[in-house]
C-alpha cells in the first residue's frame, strides 16, 4: 500500500471557506424572501417561510461549522520528486497523481479574501488537466510553486 | 509566397454563403413561430432580410480586403480584422493537423478550404483560410509540416484537382491505403448509431405537421387518432423510427463516402465525404489515445470503429475524436492499427472488476426506471407497465459490468466499459496527464473505487473512467503510473523544500 499523503493546508484557510460559504448561506436566503414577497401579493400560509428560513439557517450552520471543517481536514496534499499526490472530499473522495514531467505550468494564485489572512492557492496545470492546491501561507505557496517548477523542469521528459 | 496577399475573391461570396446559411435557419424559425402568431407583415420582415443581406456582403468584402497572409520560412503569418488589426503568427512546430476541404460553394470556383490546428491556447484553437487555389493550399500544408527543405518537390506537383491533394512529398517508404469501400459505407449506415438522435429530430418535425395541414383534414386524422389511438401512436412512432434510420442512412453515406486512410512516413492522410470533401493529415506520434466503439448493432455482427484522440484534429460530431476506421471488423484492428497507428496495435487481454461491482452496475440503471414507473402507475391508466423496463435495465447492467475490464501492459493501459456501445481505450503512459481515483460513500463500503484518467484532445482534455474497480486493481495502476520509485518519504519532501529556500 502506498502512504497517503499528509501534508495539510494552512489552518487559516478554514476560516477564509467558512467566510465564503457564510456568503452562499446569504444568497440562499433570497429564497425564503422571495416567498415572503410573494405572500404580500398572495394569500400565500406564512408557515411554509418559518421552514424555509429554518431549512437555510440549518443548512447553512451545518456548511459552516462541520461540512468546512471535515473539508479541510480532509485535504492533503504531498509533493515528491517525480509527481504530485492531492487527496481531498468528504463525499466523494478523490485521490490524484500529478506526474512531474505533466505538469506545464504552476501558477499561485491570491482573491482578495486570501490576500487578507496571508494565504495563496497554487494551481497545477497539466496539458489536459488543472489542479488546485487551494490555500497555503503565501511564503509556503511561492515556495512550493518554485519547487514544483523545478522538479517539473528537473524530471527527465523522455519517459 | 513571400509577400503579402489576400484570398481568392470567391472568400467574400463564401463567407456571405456562410453568413446566410445562418439567416436562412433564422428565417425559417422566423417563418413558423411568425405565421402561427398571426398576420405577420411580409414586406415588412422582407425589407429587415434585404437590409441583413447587403450588410453581410459589405462586411464579407471589407474583412476579405483587410485579411491578408504570406508564407515565409516555416510561417504561416496572417492579419486581419475590421477595426481592430489582429496579426497571428503560426509557426510549423506549433501546427497539430492540417485539414484541406472542399466544401460545396468552394467548390464552383475549384478552390479549398485550409485548417490549421494549433496544440492549445486559448479559445482559438483553429485557423481557416476558406478560400484558395489547390496549389497554394498545398504549400501552405507543405511549408507548415515538412518545413522549406522538402519544399522543391512540390514545385513539380503543382497540378489540378483534388486527387493530387493527397500526394506526398517524400517517396521513400511505400504508402499503405486503406479503404472503407462500398460494401462497409452500406454495412456502416444501417447500423449508424446516430438513429436515436435523428429518431428525436424527426419526431419533434412530424409533431409539428399538424399546423401545416389544413383544419378539415386535421379533423379527420384526431377522429381517426381517438378511435384507435394505440395503433396511430404505434404507426406514428414506427414512421418516426423509419424516417430517423433513412435519414441516418444517407447522411453516414455522405460523410464517410469515399473514406481512405493512407499511411506514410509516420503519417496519416484522412480523406472522406461524398459531397464535401474533407482531408486531414495527421502525425502518428501526436496520437494520445485509441478509442474501439462498438454499438449494439454492430457487435454481434463483429464490426467496430476506430477512433484517435489527439491535440489536433477533431470534430463535434464525432465527440472531438478523429474517426481513424468507421467500419471493419474487430478481429482486424490490431492488424490494421499496426500499420496506421503502430504505438497502439495490440490485443490487451482484460481483468474483469471483482464481484462486489455487480450490484453498483445493476442498482444504478434502475433507479430512475423505479422512480419513472412509481410516478407513472399513480397517474398514468397504463402506467405500471413501465415496471417491465426494470428488466432490460437489470440486464444492461448487468451486462456492463460483464464488460467492464482492465488491463496494463508496460507502457498502456487499456480500459473497456460499457455505456449502452462497447469501448475500449488505449492509453500509452506517457499521454496520460494525469490520474485520480475516486470513491464515493456506497463504493466505500464495498471497497470499489473509480478510475480517471486524461489525456489531451482538441481544445480541452478529455478523462477516460472505469467505475467500481477493486481495491488491488487500484493500487496496481497507481505503482504502475506513479513515476516515484519505491515508497516515497517524507525527507525526501523536506530536502526538495529546504533545497528551494537556500
Amino acid at each position: 500500500m502506498r502512504p497517503l499523503p499528509d501534508h495539510s493546508l494552512a489552518p487559516e484557510l478554514l476560516r477564509v471557506w467558512r467566510i465564503s460559504s457564510l456568503g452562499s448561506t446569504l444568497f440562499l436566503c433570497i429564497f425564503p424572501l422571495g416567498y415572503f414577497g410573494a405572500s404580500l401579493l398572495w394569500d400565500l400560509p406564512l408557515w411554509i417561510m418559518y421552514i424555509l428560513i429554518g431549512g437555510v439557517v440549518l443548512l447553512g450552520l451545518f456548511d459552516i461549522i462541520f461540512m468546512q471543517r471535515w473539508k479541510w481536514k480532509r485535504w492533503k496534499y504531498a509533493v515528491y520528486e517525480d509527481e504530485v499526490e492531492l487527496l481531498r472530499g468528504v463525499i466523494i473522495r478523490e485521490r490524484v497523481i500529478i506526474p512531474m514531467i505533466r505538469v506545464q505550468h504552476v501558477d499561485t494564485r491570491q482573491g482578495p479574501l486570501l490576500r487578507h489572512y496571508g494565504l495563496a492557492s497554487v494551481t497545477i496545470s497539466t496539458a489536459a488537466t488543472i489542479h488546485e492546491i487551494p490555500g497555503l501561507k503565501e511564503a509556503d505557496a511561492d515556495e512550493l510553486r518554485d519547487s514544483i517548477a523545478r522538479l517539473a523542469r528537473e524530471a527527465d521528459p523522455d519517459e | 509566397m513571400n509577400n503579402w496577399q489576400r484570398q481568392h475573391p470567391a472568400a467574400i461570396l463564401v463567407s456571405f454563403f456562410q453568413g446566410l446559411r445562418q439567416l436562412i435557419v433564422s428565417f425559417v424559425v422566423i417563418f413558423i413561430f411568425g405565421s402561427t402568431s398571426g398576420g405577420m407583415r411580409l414586406l415588412y420582415t422582407a425589407g429587415i432580410m434585404l437590409v441583413i443581406l447587403t450588410g453581410s456582403l459589405i462586411v464579407s468584402a471589407v474583412s476579405w480586403y483587410r485579411f491578408e497572409f504570406r508564407l515565409i520560412e516555416e510561417e504561416l503569418q496572417v492579419k486581419q480584422g475590421l477595426f481592430v488589426r489582429k496579426k497571428r503568427y503560426i509557426r510549423r512546430n506549433r501546427v497539430q493537423s492540417i485539414h484541406i476541404n472542399a466544401p460545396v460553394p468552394q467548390r464552383f470556383f475549384g478552390l479549398v478550404e485550409v485548417s490549421i490546428e494549433t496544440a492549445g491556447g486559448g479559445d482559438e484553437p483553429e485557423f481557416t483560410l476558406s478560400a484558395l487555389p489547390v496549389e497554394k493550399a498545398e504549400q501552405i500544408r507543405g511549408e507548415l509540416l515538412y518545413g522549406s527543405e522538402k519544399e522543391e518537390i512540390f514545385a513539380g506537383e503543382i497540378s489540378s484537382g483534388m486527387d493530387q491533394a493527397l500526394s506526398e512529398p517524400v517517396e521513400e517508404k511505400p504508402r499503405r491505403t486503406w479503404e472503407l469501400g462500398f460494401r462497409r459505407l452500406l454495412l456502416a449506415a444501417v447500423t449508424s448509431s446516430g438513429v436515436g438522435i435523428a429518431a428525436t429530430f424527426a419526431a419533434a418535425l412530424l409533431s409539428q405537421l399538424p399546423q401545416f395541414l389544413p383544419d378539415w383534414l386535421l379533423g379527420i386524422a384526431l377522429g381517426w387518432i381517438v378511435q384507435s389511438s394505440l395503433v396511430y401512436i404505434g404507426l406514428f412512432i414506427v414512421t418516426v423510427l423509419l424516417l430517423a434510420w433513412i435519414f441516418t442512412i444517407l447522411s453516414t453515406v455522405i460523410k464517410y463516402g469515399q473514406f481512405q486512410v493512407t499511411e506514410q512516413n509516420g503519417e496519416l492522410f484522412i480523406s472522406k465525404g461524398l459531397i464535401e470533401k474533407k482531408q486531414l493529415t495527421i502525425q502518428q506520434h501526436r496520437i494520445n489515445a485509441v478509442r474501439i466503439v462498438q454499438n449494439v448493432l454492430r457487435q454481434p455482427l463483429g464490426y467496430c470503429a476506430v477512433y484517435i484522440e489527439s491535440a489536433g484534429g477533431g470534430t463535434k460530431d464525432e465527440d472531438f475524436s478523429t474517426i481513424l476506421l468507421p467500419m471493419c471488423k474487430k478481429s482486424q484492428v490490431p492488424e490494421l492499427l499496426e500499420t496506421m497507428a503502430p504505438d497502439f496495435a495490440f490485443t490487451p487481454e482484460f481483468h474483469p472488476l471483482p464481484r462486489t461491482a455487480v450490484r453498483r452496475y445493476m442498482i444504478k440503471p434502475l433507479i430512475p426506471i423505479t422512480a419513472g414507473a412509481a410516478a407513472a402507475s399513480y397517474f398514468l391508466p397504463f402506467g405500471w407497465l413501465i415496471w417491465i423496463l426494470l428488466v432490460p435495465a437489470a440486464l444492461l447492467g448487468y451486462l456492463q459490468y460483464k464488460s467492464a475490464g482492465l488491463a496494463l501492459s508496460d507502457r498502456h493501459v487499456f480500459l473497456r466499459w460499457r455505456t449502452l456501445s462497447l469501448e475500449e481505450a488505449f492509453l500509452p503512459r506517457p499521454r496520460i496527464q494525469s490520474v485520480a481515483f475516486t470513491q464515493n460513500p456506497l463504493q466505500r463500503n464495498a471497497g470499489l473505487f473509480s478510475l480517471h484518467m486524461s489525456v489531451l484532445t482538441t481544445v480541452t482534455g478529455k478523462t477516460f473512467s472505469l467505475k467500481h474497480t477493486g481495491d488491488d486493481q487500484k493500487e496496481d495502476v497507481m505503482s504502475w503510473y506513479s513515476y516515484q520509485n519505491g515508497s516515497p518519504n517524507a525527507s525526501d519532501i523536506d530536502r526538495a523544500h529546504a533545497e528551494t529556500v537556500e
